[in-house]
């Protein structure tokens, strides 16, 4: 065996979004700081591809209390009322920071930073700026990372976390060369974002991939609601590659409407209410009944429409939507969009204590990765004001974390260079596998589920995990390793979707008839980890 | 699905002496990007091809890449058969996967005072449109002046004004562009043109931090002498000689039927240094039907203060220009000069249409000239292919009288106040073109501005030729040849 490189450090905090970053930065005031990214710091993530904003309440008309009820309300009251209590509280101070820092959000004639409606909102408290909020998030946060004395480790893939007891010690990675990097740490944070990529039609970048899942679950964290995957109403639906591209809420926000092929504004059939800018959940399965009965685009969408909005508030307040379809021979000015549902967020996740402490000591998670925040569904500007609140609180956390003799266990090593030798003797390519899962779980684990089809699912997550992957050199192993993440990690949304025999929220069961609204469900929060897996059942308040 | 033929640039530092070409065919869908043309290798022919990509949605800035030589993303631009894929121009770490870090690690950091304010709404509209970068470095491995002088570059300029914008900053980010390298940008606009956002980096970054570095004392003697010749005399050059208007009458009929008229606005340098090229011009027009007013009140179009950020000054002249040409009611002003044609088309608002001379000829057509027997290559102007989007026009002339052979479209260093300013810089350049120029075996060199022009013959052992003047040279072939005949007959 090679003897590997070792790294030592305070604090690892492993990913690099919005998250990831703002818990470097904090946790690099307590100590030596090591930021792992996949990719470029700063590029990688979903971050810095959010387009719609950060919701904070800013206004005297607004108040928390008003947040907090439609952000619990906006999750089918799965949430977890502490964690959202925090977030909502918190969000106006980090955006505080953010501004400090040197973010350029839009502000109104007034000078004060500028809000629009999103779904689900009883006042208009998202922050923007134009449809690029999370890349100027990012730009300041990477800005801000660059004044601190965090060491960046740009384009290393965590592997695993290593645990010399009970705790977590540190974790396992590999180089741009494939090679074993090994990182000793008094804290690990684990903020890894999302994984919605394990679906065919998906918004995130290549990097969501539900490693943090997989890692986390693996080191024996629990993990709760994972079958709570949010379907974002809008995806661009063509060209084929294409499909899935977030189109963002601020077009629905600023005016944008819905509308079947034959030209009816559909959204008046399932929230007359609220329209356009019902909740996600709602909005998605509206679309995608709309186009199952027949009534969708000949490119398999609905129609969403600015064309009656000014011109120049299409191109200043929707700059990016504007350039990327002019890209693909649309002007949105001048002809309406084409959408349809698309996987954008999991909800679920690590389970998290206010402190962002997960249930393994030494390992604090935040952003994305984490589950309790958002409840059976997320608010639009709910996810970027998240990786700020607990992004700080678990840098914080870690960066408090005594400092401990504790050393990586060489067997821990030889495990995993054992694991990634297997690969280099394997024989299907992780792509091959990839397809297929994206395939399997955008039908049976998508927006509409039943028992039968995600039996079924799981069974072909099963097989496709059987399969020796193959890297053809050490560069290749790293893919290899995020197929069998992306495999854990739909098992773990499949698994929670049939521990849940309810509709709530996001999760739509076809096959079970309830009685209960969300506010009564007689059930808590799915939990799975190495030692125990079920549904909580206590009564709620 | 469809098939696509793509040449990619392979090197592996391992084993590779220099980078190789490898050619794939692969079956992608209708619309598919590079990038899925890229995957489709990468899954299903060979996975050890590296490349960069994560958001797919051109939000990012990773997946940079040249696409038959022009830099783009490879997850927003269009897969094309028989395209080529080459990293950036920047130092290659596998493949299509470039080291993005040393550059990004100098781009300048804010350094805010700590307090949470937000800059007033006309701020935060100034600084929008530089904020959009996502350090993709297209605009970095395409600019010239990096090549042959210490400038940090475009994305840093970028940066350095949307800093300067920025009351949040607490630093001098004006005199610290200067420091790295603010007057070496020709403003070629190279950067611009391959900006994925379309960020104008030499109008809205490059020239309003040299207007700032003006109010700081900052501009360098050789731009402020000019500007005080632009104040005395309305003319940026010195006069050595008779000068173009000197000469020139007020109207010059055509020698046949009217086809247009047109207002002629010449220029200081091809009033006062090259005038010889400007009556050449006339000749052609002349020739081909169209009527030229030359009002004898107009001044300096203002660019040499503007591209050098010495901006006091600009709206005299402006309205002394379009008075000049309102006066006559002139709906159609030609330009010859690229740098002129581009100040007025894009830097003024005139209440009449400015065509540069090679969309004037091309609009109405010419009468064919002889063929000579030349190759000849062109080198296109900053300020006519970036500045005015007129690429195929000249070509269509040229190729009328001689050979082309092309070669590819760099900055020759003349323009952006750098050849007066730095001298050193614009020589460097000009002297990278003289190697192009040899490698076309081409025995002239042709052109369409009189700043190119000038520097180039500097720069280069072949002649040097305005298109119009090797019109004129394919015309006095035919005339020849037929008195020939004539004589013969």
């Amino acid at each position: 065996m090679r003897s590997a490189e070792v790294l030592d450090c305070h604090v690892l905090v492993i990913g690099s979004g919005g998250a990831g970053v703002r818990a470097a930065i904090e946790a690099s005031g307590y100590g030596e700081t090591i930021l792992v990214s996949k990719t470029l710091a700063g590029k990688g993530g979903c971050t810095t591809m959010a387009e719609g904003g950060y919701n904070a309440v800013l206004r005297e008309e607004d108040s928390c209390g008003i947040h907090f009820e439609d952000t619990m309300k906006g999750g089918a009251y799965l949430n977890d009322p502490e964690l959202v209590s925090i977030l909502v509280a918190e969000a106006p101070q980090r955006i505080n920071d953010l501004l400090a820092w040197g973010a350029v959000f839009d502000v109104t004639d007034s000078c004060d930073v500028a809000q629009r409606p999103f779904g689900g909102q009883t006042f208009p408290r998202t922050c923007y700026a134009g449809d690029r909020t999370g890349h100027e998030m990012m730009m300041t946060l990477i800005e801000r990372l660059a004044s601190t004395n965090v060491e960046i480790e740009n384009e290393v893939t965590a592997l695993d976390l290593v645990r010399e007891g009970e705790r977590v010690v540190g974790a396992l990675c590999l180089d741009g060369k494939g090679e074993v990097m090994v990182i000793r740490a008094d804290a690990t944070v684990l903020a890894t974002g999302g994984g919605t990529q394990i679906y065919d039609i998906s918004t995130n970048s290549s990097s969501g991939t539900g490693d943090g899942f997989a890692i986390g679950y693996r080191a024996g964290a629990e993990l709760i609601d994972m079958e709570m995957v949010q379907f974002h109403p809008t995806g661009a639906v063509y060209p084929y590659d294409a499909r899935g591209r977030l189109i963002t809420e601020a077009v629905r926000g600023e005016g944008g409407i819905l509308r079947n092929a034959a030209g009816e504004r559909f959204m008046s059939r399932y929230d007359p209410e609220r329209m356009e800018l019902s909740t996600r959940d709602v909005v998605s399965r509206a679309i995608a009944t709309e186009i199952l009965e027949g009534r969708g685009t000949p490119h398999g969408g609905v129609f969403l429409d600015v064309t009656h909005l000014p011109r120049q508030q299409v191109e200043e307040k929707l700059p990016v939507m504007l350039e990327q379809f002019l890209k693909f021979g649309v002007d949105i000015r001048e002809e309406p969009m084409e959408v349809a549902p698309t996987a954008h967020h999991v909800m679920g996740g690590l389970r998290i204590t206010p402190d962002a402490g997960t249930t393994v000591p030494g390992l604090f998670a935040c952003g994305e990765v984490t589950g309790g925040v958002h409840g059976a569904n997320r608010l639009g500007g709910n996810a970027l004001a998240d990786t700020q609140v607990f992004g700080k609180r678990a840098g914080e956390s870690a960066g408090r974390s005594p400092r401990r003799d504790s050393c990586i266990d060489p067997k821990a090593i030889e495990a995993q260079e054992e694991r990634l030798a297997a690969f280099l003797d394997g024989q299907v390519p992780p792509s091959t596998v990839i397809r297929s899962l994206k395939t399997a779980m955008w039908e049976g684990a998508g927006i509409f589920r039943t028992e039968a089809g995600l039996n079924k699912t799981l069974g072909v997550i099963s097989h496709l995990s059987s399969l020796r992957l193959l890297a053809r050199t050490r560069e290749n192993l790293a893919e290899c390793c995020t197929a069998q993440n992306m495999l854990l990690s739909a098992s773990l949304v499949v698994r929670g979707a049939i521990l849940r025999k309810e509709s709530r929220g996001a999760h739509m069961r076809k096959d079970v008839v309830q009685t209960w609204d969300a506010r009564n469900s007689p059930y808590g929060h799915t939990y799975q980890s190495l030692d125990r897996s079920g549904i909580e059942t206590a009564v709620r308040s | 699905m469809k098939k696509i033929h793509v040449r990619v640039s392979r090197y592996d530092p391992e084993g590779d002496a220099r980078p190789h070409y490898q050619n794939y065919v692969v079956e992608v869908n209708e619309g598919a990007r590079v990038l899925h043309v890229l995957q489709a290798i990468h899954d299903e022919i060979d996975p050890t091809l590296s490349f960069r990509y994560c958001c797919g949605a051109g939000q990012c800035g990773s997946c940079a890449v040249r696409i038959n030589g022009v830099p783009g993303l490879a997850c927003m631009e269009e897969a094309r058969d028989d395209m080529t894929v080459e990293p950036l121009d920047l130092p290659v770490k596998k493949d299509l996967v470039v080291d993005l870090l040393p550059y990004l690690n100098t781009l300048p950091r804010i350094q805010p005072g700590g307090e949470a304010f937000v800059p007033d709404r006309e701020k935060v509209e100034l600084i929008k449109p530089l904020r959009s970068c996502i350090e993709c470095l297209c605009c970095v491995s395409v600019c010239p002046a990096m090549d042959v002088t210490r400038f940090d570059g475009p994305a840093a300029m970028r940066q350095e004004q949307r800093l300067a914008l920025d009351p949040r900053d607490r630093k001098d980010r004006v005199t610290e562009a200067v420091s790295r390298g603010l007057f070496a940008c020709t403003s070629c606009q190279a950067c611009w043109k391959v900006c994925p956002k379309d960020i104008e980096i030499p109008g809205k970054a490059i020239e309003k931090l040299r207007a700032l570095a003006n109010r700081k004392g900052l501009t360098l003697p050789r731009h402020q002498e000019v500007a005080r010749f632009i104040r005395e005399s309305g003319r940026s050059i010195v006069r050595t000689g008779p000068t173009f208007l000197e000469d020139a009458p007020e109207v010059i009929e055509p020698d046949g039927p009217v086809r247009a008229t047109v207002g002629f606005f010449v220029g200081c340098m091809y009033n006062g240094r090259l005038p010889a090229t400007a009556r050449d011009a006339m000749e052609v027009l002349k020739r081909n039907g169209i009527r030229v007013i030359i009002p004898r009140e107009q001044v300096c179009c203002g660019s040499p203060l503007i591209r050098t950020g010495q901006i006091d000054f600009i709206d005299t002249l402006k309205k002394r220009n379009i008075d000049a040409f309102v006066f006559r009611n002139i709906d159609t002003v030609l330009t010859m000069c690229a740098g002129c044609g581009s100040t007025l088309k894009n830097d003024y608002r005139t209440p009449f249409r400015v065509m540069d001379i090679n969309e004037v000829l091309t609009k109405f057509g010419i009468e064919a000239p002889a063929r000579l027997p030349i190759r000849v290559t062109y080198h296109d102007p900053c300020h006519l292919l970036r500045g005015q989007g007129i690429r195929d026009e000249p070509r269509e002339l040229i190729t009328q009288v001689a050979d082309l052979v092309e070669m590819p479209s760099v900055c020759c260093g003349s323009g952006g106040g750098v050849r007066s300013g730095m001298p050193d810089v614009a020589s460097a350049l000009g002297e990278n073109r003289r190697k192009e120029i040899e490698k076309t075996g081409a025995e002239i060199v042709v052109s369409s501005c009189p700043f190119c022009e000038f520097h180039l013959s500097e720069h280069t052992d072949r002649p040097v030729r305005n298109v119009t003047s090797l019109l004129l040279e394919g015309y006095r072939e035919k005339d020849r040849k037929k008195a020939e005949q004539q004589v013969q007959g």
